[in-house]
């Protein structure tokens, strides 16, 4: 997922920032991620976009966009996505993959 | 013949040549695959192993970082299965996680600056380019009971976490 520090920009609603992503699936046995936004302690924190959880095949790209309450982001965030794993036939262990984005007032 | 030989001229100019740019941009980026699925082995009735000596595979995953010191790998060993068939009884866990193989000789020291707490190991991506972990997991049944057949399946997290 990119970028690493996203840039916040006004959106059309009063007090709600934009951030513009994008996600790359470079996971074979992965189709559907999903969209969260956690405080530095990893504690949810309310944002809106248009697909929680979106389909993304192998090798394709797809760009999202995160709208953030201002009054939110006086420390930093942390815009992640979550892979979501299907349940095996077989006894194994899944992997279950996560990638962060820092969401800062002013990007590095 | 004069005339013909116009359009060969015109086409001979250098401005008609066509330039088409390619522009890249490297950013700061992580990319997570899925380098090896685990599998657990049964070695006695009551234990679940992803050691090879036990008949496990270990899982391994490929972290891939374009600029260096942007971000941190943070591996989490199970500590529950996420299905199972119903279980009576308590299960022990334990597990590590380590470098397996890696891309670039600076990142010979990752093993032994990382910091483990809890079931998470963190290894500080200081330099760019490829490294693999594999993680080890061992679930043990309370008092040596035999497990109830039929599926295990526990998930490690891995996760990739902007600096």
């Amino acid at each position: 997922m990119t970028p690493a520090y996203p840039k916040l920009k006004p959106s059309h609603v009063y007090g709600v920032a934009k951030v513009e992503m994008s996600l790359f699936n470079q996971r074979q046995d992965v189709k559907y991620y999903q969209v969260e936004l956690f405080d530095l302690g990893f504690n949810s924190v309310p944002f809106s976009t248009t697909y929680r959880i979106m389909k993304v095949d192998y090798k394709e790209r797809k760009d999202f966009e995160v709208y953030i309450r201002r009054s939110d982001l006086g420390n930093p965030l942390y815009l992640c996505t979550i892979s979501k794993v299907v349940k095996p036939r077989s006894s194994s262990p899944l992997i279950s993959s996560r990638i962060c984005s820092k969401v800062m007032e002013k990007a590095k | 013949m004069k005339y013909l030989a116009i359009p060969l001229i015109a086409l001979a100019s250098p401005a008609l040549a066509g330039s088409v740019d390619i522009v890249g941009n490297v950013e700061a980026k992580c990319v997570i695959q899925t380098d090896k699925s685990g599998v657990y082995g049964n070695p006695t009735a009551s234990t679940l192993s992803t050691s090879p000596s036990d008949g496990g595979v270990l899982p391994v995953v490929r972290f891939d970082v374009a600029i260096a010191d942007y971000y941190t790998a943070n591996i989490t060993h199970p500590s529950s299965f996420s299905s199972s068939p119903a279980l009576t009884d308590s299960v022990a866990w334990t597990g590590s996680t380590s470098v397996s193989k890696t891309s670039d000789a600076g990142m010979s020291g990752y093993d032994s600056a990382k910091i483990v707490y809890d079931n998470t190991t963190v290894f500080d991506l200081t330099v760019a380019g490829s490294t693999w972990f594999s993680t080890s997991s061992t679930a043990t049944y309370a008092a040596s009971k035999p497990f109830t057949g039929g599926t295990y399946t526990a998930v490690v997290q891995a996760e990739c976490i902007a600096k």
